[in-house]
């Protein structure tokens, strides 16, 4: 065999270097599927619209939903006016809660203060809470 | 040590050797249990006989419907089998058959008692098990659309043209049928597909019931579209295992490489320890 | 960078030396051979099934309504969920081949005899702790299969004398095979026997090591197996280095094994899942023919041949704690299979006798 005419030393040190290549090659090959594997699946819902029933929302009350993944929060100030909110606080996303007497979210984690239409009225919160489109469509509230 | 590892290599096959003989076994039928029915009738002689060795051939059996399933009665109680009072049903007239055969055939009862056929009924016109026999019916399938049989009332003329028309869509199902077997085999989940294409073979069944050519030709188009979106789904996942098979080759390829590559590598030491 | 922080180490914990006696410097005979590599190509695909099990266990639900469909869910849905599912049911069936091929080389070879009992203890008792991951592991999809080979396999016990029908109900957690028994093989599958199975396995390791590599029973080099008074490591002087010399052959072997792993989860992992695998569990209906994995063939079988099922539950018992204490029972010194003819005629018959049992029980 004309390779045993090479000393083993420098078939050795080719050889290590083919496996090294190869090992990078099936090690990536099975790093792969486990990246897919654990990556999170794409939900399929980043423009689904969200439906209501209009009367779980009360004139100034509060309802809490599912929207796209995350908590966000339906208000009506006046009768027939809707607004849909986040519910993560701008701060470090402690959900905010309805305070029914003031009118207004306070966040229970740092005391962030929220108006109806996601302003920040005080507290460490840096911005408003986002909105999200909604309208009314015959008894059903349509978001997103 | 060449040695040693030849045996080695040949132990590890031999020992898989046994693998495949646990993957026998074919999708079992669920098969009716003995009943009071099939031991009295299965040693009686003649007209009272004759039914249990037909039933045993027919598809009923295949899919677990038994005696009772049809006549009605209790397959438990010797003595009660017959009675009434557990719902014993007998035998239908001829003009009772369609009623008799339609208690689970509900959608090709209604299209058949609206086709020509069915308008004939009690009036020489054929019912159920003029075509599809009694107790040893078969699967249904175009070959029950015959010279032979249709010929006992009118040409075939136009029964051919109905043949004709479902032959085509009717090889679409049973392929497809067949397809998703194979895939479910694979522990691919098939039961939508599958119920999809079962409602479609309903669907198309009663369809030629109603043996009316220009309703069968609309039909079979509608039918012929929803089992092309299953087709398409099918066609989609096969690629997908051959595309893993490709994949799962170059792995093997690479592995057995990579170990020949190591034994190599080992060549260069083994030849260093001669001279040491 | 990477010779600092080695550096700051080695002058604490003294690594380089650490790694020098158990790499260039630990000898190992110079006839050693491929069989010797079984023990690292289990360590390689046990390691394989500690991560599959791992990942598989993100999206399996351990409740009797939902299992099986996580399961059906991560083969179908989940990306490559199909390729870890497959890996570690398959996988699980290469380790007890590559199990019954270490455990037969070793025997065959006389490794098992003194100083080395421990060493052969502790590796039946992981070939035991191996099985019971199986069958553990069989009932987690909630199949039928994996419902009625449960059934069964638990229904043995109740041939044990006085106790049997309460030790059934033991295993099961219920009268009959239900959530109870799903919790408690989920607990055992995934905490209790990988954890003893890791902790044996270290046990096991340090025997060998410390006990050193057993000279293999061929040519001239054959030594007997001797203990003297006080403890001696088996030294190889002029023996060949374990790193990288016979690594190298090792790493070859796991490859190879890899390469048989790869090639049944890519094209035939429908062996070992058989159809009943692939409906969900109905403890109304029993399936036909419904059979244990091959490697409980031979115990089927055997509790199907005797008069009784305690006379077959006693044979199995019997035969393995044969096993597990051959290295106090065959106390002789030769270890050259050509100078033990009735050993090697008793491995030979014991052995077609335990495959032959099997394929009766496979087609009875
Ligand atoms: C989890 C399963 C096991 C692992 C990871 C394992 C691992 C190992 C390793 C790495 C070695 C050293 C190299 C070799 O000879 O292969 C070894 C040796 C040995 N194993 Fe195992 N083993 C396992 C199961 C078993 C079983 C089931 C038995 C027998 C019942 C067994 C008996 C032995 C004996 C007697 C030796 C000493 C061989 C000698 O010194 O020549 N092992 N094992
Ligand atoms: S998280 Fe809301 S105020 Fe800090």
């Amino acid at each position: 065999m004309p390779q045993n005419e090479l000393p083993s030393s420098q078939r050795r040190t080719f050889l290590t270097v083919l496996l090294a290549g190869l090992g990078t090659v099936l090690g990536a090959m099975a790093a792969w599927p486990l990246l897919r594997y654990l990556s999170p699946r794409d939900r399929g819902d980043a423009d689904t619209k969200v439906t209501l029933a209009r009367d779980k929302v009360p004139v100034g009350g509060a309802e809490f939903i599912d929207f796209r993944g995350r908590p966000a929060v339906i208000l009506q100030p006046k009768p027939g006016e809707f607004v849909a909110l986040t519910a993560v606080c701008t701060h470090l996303g402690c959900i905010v809660k309805w305070v029914n007497e003031k009118q207004e979210f306070l966040c229970p984690c740092h005391g962030g203060r929220f108006s109806t239409s996601g302003q920040v009225l005080g507290g460490p919160p840096p911005k408003p809470l986002e909105s999200f489109n909604i309208k009314l469509d015959g008894d059903q509230l349509v978001i997103g | 040590m060449m040695h040693a590892k030849g045996w080695l290599l040949a132990g590890c096959l031999l020992l898989l050797l046994p693998g495949p003989v646990f993957s026998a076994g074919e999708e079992a039928p669920t098969i009716p249990r003995e009943t009071v029915c099939l031991q009295c009738h299965g040693g009686m002689e003649g007209r009272l006989g004759a039914p249990v060795g037909l039933w045993k051939q027919s598809i009923h059996r295949q899919n677990g419907i038994s005696c009772h399933d049809c006549h009605g009665g209790d397959p438990t109680d010797f003595a009660m089998a017959m009675s009434p009072e557990r719902g014993f049903r007998g035998a239908p007239e001829k003009a009772e058959i369609p009623a008799f055969c339609g208690r689970c055939h509900i959608g090709v009862k209604d299209d058949y008692l609206a086709s020509k056929h069915g308008r004939a009924l009690g009036k020489g016109g054929p019912q159920c098990v003029t075509c599809h026999g009694n107790h040893a019916v078969v699967k249904a399938s175009p070959d029950l659309i015959n010279d032979k049989d249709c010929t006992r009332c009118h040409s075939f003329e136009r029964a051919a043209r109905i043949k004709a028309a479902l032959t085509d869509t009717d090889r679409i199902i049973s392929g497809l049928e067949r397809d998703l077997a194979d895939l479910r085999r694979l522990g691919i989940a098939v039961k939508k597909m599958r119920g999809e294409v079962f409602a479609k073979r309903n669907e198309f069944h009663r369809l030629f019931h109603t043996v009316d050519v220009n309703k069968v030709h609309q039909g079979t188009a509608a039918v012929q579209k929803s089992l092309g979106e299953v087709a398409t789904e099918v066609a989609g996942i096969r690629s997908d295992l051959s595309q893993r098979k490709l994949w799962g080759g170059i792995a093997i390829v690479l592995l057995l490489v990579a170990g020949g590559l190591c034994l190599l590598l080992r060549r260069t030491y083994h030849d260093e320890e001669g001279k040491g | 960078m990477l010779k600092r922080a080695v550096d700051w180490l080695d002058v604490r914990l003294g690594v380089r030396e650490l790694w020098q006696e158990n790499t260039s410097g630990y000898l190992v005979p110079r006839n050693i051979n491929a069989w010797y590599s079984l023990g690292t190509v289990l360590l390689a695909l046990f390691g394989l099934q500690f991560l599959t099990g791992i990942l598989l266990l993100i999206h399996y639900v351990p409740d009797t309504e939902k299992a099986f469909g996580s399961v059906e869910t991560i083969v179908n849905a989940v990306p490559y969920g199909w390729l870890i599912r497959n890996l570690h049911a398959v996988g699980s069936n290469l380790i007890v081949v590559v199990l019954l091929l270490h455990m037969l080389s070793v025997l065959f070879m006389g490794s098992y005899k003194r100083p080395r009992e421990l060493t052969w203890l502790s590796g039946f008792i992981l070939f035991n702790l191996g099985l019971g991951l199986c069958l553990t592991g069989y009932l987690l999809p909630w199949s039928q299969l994996s419902f009625w080979a449960t059934t069964v396999a638990t229904d043995a016990a109740g041939a044990v004398p006085v106790i049997g029908p309460k030790l059934v109900e033991f295993l099961r957690g219920a009268p009959s095979v239900g959530a109870p028994t799903l919790g408690r093989f989920f607990a055992l599958h995934v905490v209790v026997l990988p954890g003893a199975l890791m902790g044996l396995v270290g046990f096991h390791l340090f025997c060998v090591r410390r006990c050193g590599i057993s000279v293999p029973p061929f040519g001239k080099d054959a030594k007997p197996a001797r203990v003297g008074t006080v403890f001696d490591h088996e030294k190889h002087p002029g023996g060949i280095p374990f790193f990288p010399n016979y690594t190298a052959e090792e790493a070859a072997m796991v490859c190879f094994a890899l390469a048989v792993l790869v090639a049944v989860t890519f094209f035939a992992p429908q062996i070992f899942i058989p159809l009943d695998a692939l409906e969900p569990a109905n403890p109304f209906v029993t399936p036909e023919h419904i059979k244990p994995e091959w490697y409980f063939l031979w115990a089927y079988q055997t509790l199907k041949i005797f008069p009784s099922k305690l006379i077959g539950l006693a044979a199995q018992g019997a035969l393995m704690t044969f096993l597990a204490l051959l290295p106090f029972i065959d106390r002789g010194e030769e270890r050259r299979p050509a100078k033990r003819p009735l050993f090697v005629t008793c491995y030979v018959l014991g052995l077609l006798l335990l495959i032959g049992i099997s394929i009766w029980g496979r087609y009875s």
